[in-house]
């Protein structure tokens, strides 16, 4: 008998054969059924179908058999009797068919309540090894054992077992051999064949945890030793690997339990080429799942007392087994490569996060024997090893949630386990700072969403305890603090190494780049942030009246150790000082509400951080010179601010006048000098404790001396008129004061005059019509202030001067229309060719408005349309002349408006003529 | 013939209880065109009386002369004449007048080794119906019933009316089973060490064939010694072949084993079949006839060293000739064990196994 040649007719042959078997027994002619079933049977033996369309032709003629088994099992004594009938199907000619009717027969007769069971068990899996085709064999096999399985008797587990570990064997042996089938050439292809057919393996397995139950020595003493012995002895590594899997799969996690060591003793005799990893990351997971469920159970029902098993997973120290076994592997397999080992680890690693969450001890044995085989294998690590060595340090690699550690967790890991910075420090460079940056990543995270409701617990981050925790932290994370900002020549591979050996960095590249030096950086900005979580948590932790000096002290470790960075103190000094700032504050409230003693030593404690916070800004300024100089300043005048609020003149004018220093020294761009002119005039405004000793007459002299010597004209008529305010002071409610009721306002109107008409001539003078007569308008709207606020023989801003002022811009806005008529014709009529295409309508309809003047003096091009970019310049553009002109004179008609609009108020506006 | 030539004499022969006894079906000559059909032949065994009625009908109002009527058992041995061999074509026509053998056209008688015969009726006048019973008491039968390819045994009852013209003569053709009663108790005879070769010889006379496999298991009485054979071909492949013994009834079950201590070869499959070797003829010209009577995969694909393959194989329900050996021709058996690799190469070994009947 042949078989058909291709799938379609095979398929078709076994539909009909299996058609017209089942009219046979209808008819009960059992020979002639028996005949159908053979030919069927003989599609069987077709080598050229791949394992799937075996696998369909298989099922097909499964089922048709079992029409045939039932059949047979139900006529057993009546009509035939089925040890006759095993016999005669023994008749068959080819082996194939003859096994797939044997065991059918033989297993309907299992069927039967009298028939010799174990005899027939015995002779169907023996004589299977007639078909020593590793496709055809499995599937008859896998047959065997399809149709066995409710049958195997059940008193006799032994020897079920014995059964299905035979037929298991003979399976796995078969399934090797496939592999070393064909030409060398589709060895690939027999892979992937194999993998299509490992299934029926597991079934084995699975069909062995279901014979086994809950009888663990028997599982321990017969099963587990003949399964691993055969997977160690085939020496096959897609078996080894599938097999080991499998069985963590298939067995309860009990048994794993109680057989860890013979399981984990097993993996070392594998194949070298297997990777025992994997099989250790599938038992760790199966072993955290049962904690996982173990909990579970636990929290349902918390009453009942736990069974024994319980026990027994807490007498066995699982880290212990898998350290010894990391011990043996490391010891007897040394050419396990990091790829391998390192996952390993981390699958320990995790297991003992899981277990034995606050056993920091292990972690660190653990960190210390990577350390170690990192140091065995020498200095380079390879760069695909890099991600191992990173999840390792980061613990990123553990899916669930329970898993994933808290800030609190990393804080203890890193003060408590020595060998995780001796690990971290052997990485490159490269992976340091990304490892290091995740770890900071959690670090401040937690702060983030602190109320998150279901991490509340764990999420109470890290409480400083002690200063060498606070070292080893910090020390951990001394690499990112040395990290240039992510310059472009970064990525050049040249720079690389002038990173990697030096501590100092080359003083950036060029001094001209001072500005590009100010890229954001991710980790620097972190580092910061760090400083505040860090100086949060010691303040959460420590009392916060007596402990202020251990707060202090640990600030100053901060900032030491942020000193070692370098340049980039710049980017964290500023939250250290601003911390310092904290500090004087609380002492401050302290020492107002404390006895006399305590506010003794409490005002001792805000000069000291004073002192600090000077010390901090001169580092800061030895280290980063010109580049900082502009924040540095905005940090001394905010010191001297905070001084000044506590009362403490002397302070805040050290800080004052180091500013000055610094505007002197440092600040050479004119725009910025006039912005810090600005600021240090809001500042100055605002100080109240500066009066003795003529501190504030000097400062305030000083700053507009400063503003009268600016660059541009522009720039000196603004800060001039701005300083104008230092001699009139005006009411802070915060801290009592109230107009009309507090009579020491610092106001001097003579002053503020002589401001107003220096900043006016120098409005005067300058060249640009429309600037001039635009800076006279703002003149004459300081003059308004200074009308409304004050009486004139205070102000010296009398009625008169207003009028002049008035005039002259008039005078001034004439002669600017007259620019307009002379040249607008010829303006227009070009600025419509050039504009003509483009934008025509609007352009006409929204003219007069495109233009502004900033407050700095530079042209703003606001667009047109919406949602358009302003165009900031300095320059007059001759062309949009016309426009130009219309800012100074609406913003005259606007203050005109104003004048008007405030004489039905106050009466004294009536006088001034418009 | 008597289509076209009508007898005068219609003869039928009835053997006693031919209903009842067990046929066996034989297919009916080989040569002659009608293959189809199979002759359903009653049983009998050695030292079994034949007895019968012979009825002769005579057309109604006739009557037939003749000088006698006689009844004659005849045992033969027929042969295909083979390229001329001068003892079979002497022996033909010496025997009788008769050219053809009475089961295949093609064969002729060489030995007629039983002929024993006797007269029913004297001669005369036969005008009506008439029944003469016959019996052979106890009649010995030196050999097995056997069809072959070249030989046949044939046994036959023949009944002849003598007449002055051509004789009438009608045949009845039955089967002959030899039994072998020595493996009934194969066990129980133990130191015996008479009984054992006696009960062989009764049977074969010295069944030149078996000799050697009874020296194997001549050393051992009490059980059959199983047969161990080193199959192998250097560096390629190496096998143990192992079965119960040498000897099987026809009921019986080969049981045994292959081991593989060594495979290179490709194997597609591997298959056990039973060769019947006829060989018949004398010696310088004999003609060797195999058939296969049994084919039987036992191994589908390729093993690997190590691997035991179980062969099981029963006897019983092929239709097989047991071992025959006399002076012209003998039957043997064997065991052929043929490896059939990938690329089409079968490789083989045959063993002689004896097949012997029992009841």
């Amino acid at each position: 008998m042949s078989y058909a040649e291709t799938l379609e007719q095979a398929l078709l042959t076994v539909k009909q054969q299996a058609m017209q078997m089942q009219r046979c027994l209808q008819q009960r002619k059992l020979m002639d059924a028996l005949k159908h079933t053979s030919i069927m049977l003989t599609e069987l033996r077709n080598p050229e179908l791949s394992p799937k369309q075996y696998y369909e032709l298989y099922i097909m003629i499964f089922d048709s058999l079992s029409v045939l088994s039932t059949y047979l099992a139900e006529n057993h004594p009546k009509h035939h009797h089925l040890a006759d009938l095993y016999e005669l199907v023994q008749y068959a000619g080819n082996v194939v068919p003859r096994l797939y009717l044997m065991i059918t027969v033989g297993t309907s007769y299992l069927k039967c309540p009298d028939s010799p069971r174990d005899e027939i068990l015995k002779d169907m899996i023996e004589m299977c090894r007639g078909v020593q085709n590793p496709i055809r064999g499995l599937f008859l096999r896998y047959y065997l054992s399809q149709r066995t399985k409710q049958l195997l008797p059940e008193d006799a587990t032994e020897f079920n077992a014995n059964f299905i570990i035979t037929n298991f064997i003979e399976m796995n042996k078969l399934w090797v051999r496939l592999q070393h089938q064909g030409p060398l050439r589709e060895r690939e292809q027999r892979t992937k064949e194999r993998k299509e057919l490992q299934i029926l393996i597991g079934s084995q397995l699975v069909r062995l945890s279901q014979i086994v139950d809950d009888n663990l020595s028997m599982y321990k003493d017969q099963i587990l030793p003949v399964v691993l012995e055969q997977a160690i002895q085939c020496r096959d590594i897609v078996s080894q690997e599938y097999l080991l899997d499998a069985i963590c799969q298939v067995f309860p996690d009990e048994f794993h339990l109680a057989t860890l060591d013979i399981l984990l003793d097993a993996t070392t005799h594998l194949n070298p080429d297997v990777s025992i990893n994997k099989i250790v990351l599938t038992l760790i997971d199966r072993l955290n799942g049962y904690k996982d469920r173990q909990e579970q159970e636990q929290g349902q029902e918390q009453e009942e007392n736990t069974t024994s098993k319980e026990v027994k997973a807490a007498d066995i120290n699982l880290f212990q087994i898998f350290w010894n076994y990391l011990s043996t592997l490391n010891e007897e397999r040394p050419d396990l490569s990091l790829q391998q080992f390192i996952p390993l680890i981390e699958s320990v690693l995790n297991l003992s996060l899981r277990w034995y969450p606050e056993n920091l001890q292990n972690l660190n044995a653990l960190y210390k024997i990577t350390t170690q085989k990192c140091q065995d294998f020498g200095s380079d690590i390879p760069p695909n090893c890099e991600y191992l060595f990173q999840n390792l340090l980061t613990l990123q690699n553990s899916e669930s949630s329970t898993l994933r550690p808290s800030s609190n967790f990393f804080y203890k890991l890193i003060s408590q386990c020595e060998s995780f910075g001796g690990l971290l420090a052997l990485q490159s460079l490269p992976l340091q700072k990304s490892a290091l940056n995740s770890i900071l990543d959690v670090l401040l995270h937690n702060e983030v969403d602190f109320d998150d409701e279901n991490e509340a617990s764990s999420n109470e981050g890290f409480l400083i305890d002690s200063k060498e925790n606070l070292c080893s932290l910090l020390s951990i994370f001394e690499p990112l603090t040395k990290l240039g900002p992510p310059m472009p020549s970064l990525d050049r591979k040249g720079s690389k190494n002038v990173k990697g050996t030096g501590d100092h960095f080359p003083a950036d590249e060029d001094d001209n780049d001072d500005e590009g030096s100010w890229i954001l950086d991710p980790i620097q900005e972190k580092l910061a942030k760090l400083n505040h979580v860090v100086f949060q948590s010691v303040v959460k932790s420590s009392d916060p009246i007596k402990d202020i000096e251990f707060e202090m002290e640990v600030l100053l470790t901060l900032r030491n150790w942020c000193y070692k960075g370098g340049k980039n103190i710049k980017y964290t000094y500023p939250a250290i000082i601003t911390n310092f700032w904290k500090v004087i504050r609380r002492c401050h409230l302290l020492a107002t509400r404390c006895d006399s003693e305590n506010t003794k030593r409490h005002t001792e404690l805000i000069k000291q951080n004073f002192k600090y916070v000077s010390r901090s800004t001169n580092d800061l300024f030895n280290m980063c010179g010109n580049s900082f100089s502009d924040a540095l300043y905005k940090l001394n005048i905010q010191s001297a601010s905070l001084a000044d609020q506590l009362s403490l003149g002397e302070i805040a004018y050290d800080f004052f006048s180091q500013a000055f220093t610094l505007f002197e020294e440092s600040l050479s761009d004119s725009r910025t000098q006039f912005q810090a002119l600005v600021y240090m005039a809001q500042s100055l405004q605002k100080t109240r404790s500066l009066r003795e000793e003529n501190y504030y007459d000097s400062l305030i002299v000083r700053c507009t001396l400063h503003g009268s010597k600016l660059l541009k004209k522009q720039d000196q008529c603004r800060a001039v008129y701005l300083c104008s305010h230092l001699w009139w002071t005006t009411e802070i409610a915060l801290i009592g004061e109230e107009e009309g009721v507090t009579t020491d306002f610092y106001r001097e109107g003579k002053r503020v005059l002589e401001c107003l008409q220096r900043s006016l001539r120098v409005a005067d003078s300058t060249m640009d019509n429309i600037q001039s007569s635009e800076l006279m308008i703002e003149i004459l709207n300081r003059c308004l202030y200074y009308f409304i606020h004050g009486d004139e023989h205070d102000t010296h801003v009398s009625v008169r001067y207003i009028n002049g002022l008035i005039e002259l811009i008039k005078t001034n806005l004439k002669s600017l229309k007259m620019e307009e008529t002379t040249t607008a014709k010829t303006q227009l009529a070009e600025q419509r060719l050039s504009e003509l295409h483009i934008d025509d309508a609007q352009n006409t309809a929204k003219v007069s408005n495109r233009f502004v003047i900033g407050s700095d003096g530079s042209y703003i091009d606001v667009p047109t349309v919406n949602g358009g970019r302003a165009l900031v310049s300095t320059k007059l553009n001759s062309m949009y002349i016309n426009e130009m002109i219309q800012i100074p004179i609406q913003h005259f008609n606007r203050t005109c408006d104003y004048i008007l609009n405030q004489r039905d108020v106050d009466d004294r506006f009536k006088v001034i003529v418009i | 013939m008597s289509l076209f030539h009508k007898s005068p004499v219609d003869i039928e022969i009835l053997l006693d209880g031919e209903e009842s006894r067990k046929h066996v079906e034989i297919p009916n000559a080989a040569g002659s065109g009608s293959k189809t059909l199979n002759d359903r032949l009653a049983v009998y065994e050695d030292g079994e009386t034949i007895s019968g009625m012979v009825t002769l009908r005579v057309k109604e109002g006739k009557r037939v002369e003749h000088l006698g009527i006689k009844v004659a058992v005849i045992g033969s041995i027929d042969m295909i004449k083979t390229s001329g061999g001068n003892g079979s074509g002497n022996s033909s026509k010496r025997l009788s007048n008769t050219s053809s053998s009475v089961s295949d056209a093609r064969k002729t008688p060489v030995e007629q080794f039983i002929c024993l015969s006797y007269d029913l009726c004297p001669p005369g006048e036969l005008q009506h119906a008439q029944n003469f019973p016959f019996m052979f008491k106890d009649l010995a039968k030196r050999y097995e019933s056997y069809r072959g390819k070249n030989v046949d045994v044939s046994y036959y009852v023949k009944v002849t009316v003598a007449r002055k013209s051509i004789d009438i003569s009608k045949t009845k053709k039955f089967w002959v089973y030899l039994y072998k009663n020595v493996s009934l108790p194969p066990a129980p005879i133990v130191n015996n060490e008479e009984s054992h070769p006696n009960a062989e010889t009764t049977e074969e006379n010295g069944a030149d064939g078996a000799s050697s496999s009874k020296a194997l298991t001549g050393g051992l009485r009490k059980e059959p010694k199983p047969v161990k054979l080193d199959i192998g071909i250097e560096n390629c492949l190496h096998i143990e072949f192992e079965f119960s013994k040498s000897q099987y009834s026809l009921k019986e079950v080969i049981v045994g084993r292959i081991y593989f201590l060594l495979s290179r070869l490709k194997i597609k499959h591997m298959e056990l079949s039973l060769i019947t070797r006829e060989s018949s003829g004398l010696q310088p010209s004999n003609c060797l006839v195999d058939s296969t009577a049994i084919r039987y995969e036992i191994m589908d694909g390729s093993p690997v060293k190590g691997e035991t393959i179980p062969i099981r194989l029963f006897l019983g329900g092929y239709d097989l000739s047991p071992d025959v050996s006399c002076n012209y021709f003998n039957v043997k058996n064997y065991l052929s064990l043929v490896i059939v690799d990938e690329d089409g190469r079968r490789y083989f070994k045959q063993s002689e196994i004896v097949l012997f009947r029992t009841r």
